[in-house]
């Protein structure tokens, strides 16, 4: 078979991959341009991550074929699809913490003079790329653990191009990044497209797609559901392309939040993240909290759930005060806590869901012995409540998507018979189908009487689905509205510094 | 949807079977009822006057029980992820602490409580060091089995202590609840001792599966703070494991003093490989949250087998020593997909 034309960097042919038990890719057709910016669509479990490992090497497809700049690319070899110029970023960073800039850049391809590191060339061509990047900024000695999770990423980038870099795939690079830092991802990966590499662009949030995306591809059930088309192809239609059917809301409507404070913060104080920090939550309410990454409201969290020790300030649960660094107790008083990174925090991946769910509630099932039936049925009742998928408790909560991952852990606090729910980006990594199931879920707890606190990056969803609205900036409250009356704009606006908040959310649109 | 997105596909073939499970018995053991069988035949077959008899077996069961029970706490402290290369000096202390308590007619009771007290005491500062002190399982268990054994060697100027008399106990026809009795006496044919490690091994059983705190010590294992976060109490939990480590050390050593008469200051050498690589074997992973007290107890046969045939062969104890590292190093390579970070 003939390649493409000589434009298209990558072109993949009826890729098929069958797994044992599941058909993960059954025909997959997909090409991307030379200096082209290629939306990958589609909801978790239609095949996306399968593709790009495919791509990269990790992954050998059962069947297909994948050309590279018209040469047929060995398959199942990622040092092959390394040479040929082929980079991916993931999602989760793959960087080593202790390593400074200029070694992570050049890790496993370092420099050499004679049987030493060159190590002044490795500082002069890091500080090269990464002003080829746009962030001369960023110190070639710097720790990558001293750095943000943007800059982080600019560094694998910058790693991806100290080799020839050719096609850069980037799984879910916005995941982790507030919508600010998004908008400088952007500029780098437009450097890169006008150098003629071409990218292959997975995020979940669709509104990217128009800003940074040339054509799309929406995977749907491990097929291409359509390909090709231009990034101006109207959402609604998107959305349909990927769960094969139209989605008919996104947002349920708000809960309003009875009188009641259940939840009150008083002060709180942890240098640096935060600086002071008081609100309440009533009962019925779903709260959001918004702000940047790295503004501390993950920090908040933690405190208030007694994960960390506050240099001052006081949580009340009930006018109960809460002791401190107990996230035992805070349990035991209502509270129930979803961490931002549900694989490494929320769950035990190994254990099957059933144990997932009852890990924070086993004394009911005590009387001398567990009474694994009960714990069992009762785990499951809740599963089922939440339209846990797959619907079997046995199941190994590792095996499954991002979406359910989340929903076991919701089933855990429900069992529990929590009152107050701290939320930590809840629908990170998450599809949109999914996420407008979550979203009906945590309303519809908090009509139920349940407190919520949700932080996340996503300003439009918190003002999609919040009662209230507070944003956090430098470890401060700063701003606090209903959520009916939120905008997305006004919310980023006071998300950034005051003094240029003006330009830079010019910037941003 | 199904849920085949990111880890699945990727993770399914590279899974090892002993995670996979069948009714609730994991593959690997499967794999070790076999392996036990599979060693018994042919020991039958290369001895067959002196392998496949009752005496044979009485003895191994016998021999077994003393590792059996350090085991069984081991499996416990490598759930949370930690280590504990104490158990040999320690149950060498606690023999020597209890001997030199207890008058050379005295009351075994007076013995047990010494031994199974002392030993106790030496867990729980592995306890502390580990859990409110922060040292590293490894480092902190490390130092104790320097100490432990020091002590022991101190406690009677390196000598021995004879436990032959306490309760008027005999070789071969040993009073009930003598100390001997213990180590040699017999209830329907079955040696006291293998009474207890099966008792233990019952109760080590329910405790992992069947309590919360079973649940605890390997969710604090598979993920701590995910632990953490569910409520766990993460450094009780650990404390707790290192303690019922030295409780089930002072049980070993009453079972291996009662049988050989006394106790040794260079007693329990090395038994902490032999309690180590018989969890192992059995599936309970190093790196935490994945445990197997069914696993372990077929871990324990298994070496028990390896080195009763190993003997009856005319192998040297430097041979032994070689097989035995090379199995444990084996059985831990076997586990390495788990491992992987």
């Amino acid at each position: 078979m003939e390649a493409a034309t000589a434009t298209t960097t990558l072109d993949v042919r009826g890729l098929r991959k069958e797994f044992p038990g599941v058909t993960a890719l059954q025909g997959v057709d997909f090409d991307v341009r030379a200096g082209e910016v290629h939306c990958l669509l589609g909801p978790n479990g239609a095949g996306k991550s399968t593709l790009i490992k495919c791509v990269s090497g990790v992954v050998e497809p059962t069947d297909g074929e994948i050309f590279l700049g018209g040469e047929p690319l060995p398959v199942g070899d990622p040092a092959a699809s390394l040479d040929r110029g082929v980079a991916t970023i993931y999602q989760e960073l793959d960087l080593v913490d202790e390593l400074t800039v200029a070694q992570s850049v050049f890790l496993a391809h370092e420099p050499r003079r004679g049987p030493f590191l060159d190590l002044d060339r490795m500082a002069e061509e890091t500080t090269a790329l990464l002003e080829r990047l746009g962030h001369a900024g960023i110190a070639p000695r710097a720790k990558i653990h001293s750095l943000r999770p943007a800059a982080q990423q600019v560094v694998s980038i910058a790693r991806a191009l100290s080799r020839d870099l050719r096609l850069l795939i980037m799984d879910e690079p916005s995941a982790i990044l507030d919508d600010g830092e998004v908008e400088t991802l952007f500029e780098v990966v437009r450097r890169l497209t006008a150098d003629g590499v071409a990218v292959v662009y997975i995020s979940h949030r669709l509104d990217e797609i128009r800003r940074i995306g040339d054509r799309v591809t929406v995977l749907s059930d491990g097929r291409t559901a359509a390909t090709g088309l231009p990034a101006s192809t109207p959402t609604d239609k998107l959305v349909e392309l990927m769960v094969g059917r139209a989605v008919e809301r996104l947002y349920p409507e708000r809960p309003s939040g009875h009188e009641d404070v259940v939840l009150e913060v008083r002060g709180l104080r942890r240098l640096p993240e935060v600086r002071s920090a008081s609100l309440e939550l009533r009962a019925g309410e779903v709260v959001g909290l918004g702000g940047l990454v790295g503004s501390g409201r993950t920090e908040l969290l933690r405190l208030i759930y007694g994960l960390d020790l506050p240099d001052e300030g006081e949580v009340y649960v009930d006018g109960e005060r809460l002791p401190q660094g107990r996230p035992d107790r805070a349990i035991a008083a209502g509270l129930g806590f979803a961490p931002e990174d549900r694989k490494s925090q929320g769950l035990l991946l190994d254990w099957s869901l059933v144990k997932n769910v009852s890990l924070a509630d086993l004394g009911r099932f005590q009387r001398g012995l567990l009474n694994v039936r009960a714990e069992r049925s009762a785990a499951a009742e809740h599963l089922r409540s939440l339209k846990t998928v797959p619907d079997d408790p046995d199941r190994r909560v590792g095996d499954l998507s991002g979406g359910n991952q989340q929903k076991v852990v919701l089933a855990r606090w429900l069992l529990r018979h929590c009152r107050v729910l701290l939320l930590d980006e809840p629908t990170r990594g998450v599809d949109v189908a999914t996420k407008a199931e979550l979203y009906r879920v945590i309303t519809g707890l908090a009509k139920e009487g349940l407190a919520v606190l949700v932080v996340s990056s996503e300003l439009e969803e918190l003002a999609g689905i919040c009662s209230r609205i507070l944003v956090m900036r430098d470890g401060e409250l700063v701003f606090e509205v209903e959520g009916s009356k939120a905008s997305e704009r006004e919310l980023l606006r006071h998300a950034v510094a005051p003094r240029d908040s003006e330009d830079f959310v010019e910037e941003v649109r | 949807m199904t849920a085949v997105e990111s880890e699945t596909p990727a993770a399914a073939p590279e899974g090892t079977g002993a995670q996979r499970r069948f009714g609730g018995f994991a593959l690997q053991e499967y794999a070790l009822v076999i392996v036990v069988v599979l060693l018994f035949v042919v020991g039958a077959i290369l001895k067959p006057d002196s392998f496949p008899t009752w005496d044979n077996v009485r003895n191994m069961l016998t021999q077994a029980s003393v590792v059996g029970v350090l085991a069984m706490g081991m499996t416990f402290v490598i759930a949370t992820s930690g280590i504990d290369l104490s158990v040999g000096s320690v149950l060498a202390a606690a023999g020597m602490f209890g001997g030199i308590l207890v008058d050379p007619e005295g009351s075994t009771l007076v013995f047990v409580l010494g031994a199974v007290g002392f030993a106790t005491l030496l867990g729980t500062v592995n306890a502390i060091s580990i859990s409110y002190g922060r040292v590293v399982p490894f480092i902190a268990t490390l130092a104790m089995f320097s100490i432990a054994r020091g002590i022991a060697l101190l406690l009677n100027d390196k000598l021995p202590v004879s436990l032959l008399d306490l309760n008027g106990g005999s070789f071969g026809d040993p009073a009930v609840f003598s100390l001997l009795w213990f180590g040699t006496g017999r209830i329907l044919g079955i040696p006291i001792s293998v009474f207890v490690f099966l008792g233990i091994t019952a109760g080590a059983w329910l405790l992992l599966n069947r309590t919360r705190y079973g649940r605890f010590v390997v969710a604090v294992g598979g993920n701590r703070q995910a632990a953490k976060i569910a409520g766990v109490p993460v450094r009780r939990t650990i404390f707790t494991v290192y303690v019922l480590m030295g409780v089930l050390v002072g049980i070993a050593a009453v079972l291996l003093c009662a049988r050989l008469g006394s106790a040794s200051p260079v007693s329990g050498n090395l038994y902490e490989l032999d309690a180590i690589g018989a969890v192992v074997i059995g599936g309970t992973s190093l790196a935490g949250g994945r445990a197997s007290i069914v696993g372990t107890f077929l871990g324990v046969l298994t070496f028990a087998l390896i080195f009763s045939l190993m003997t009856q062969l005319d192998l040297s104890t430097e041979v032994q020593q070689v097989v035995k590292g090379a199995i444990v190093l084996g059985a831990v390579l076997l586990q390495r997909p788990e491992a992987r970070l």
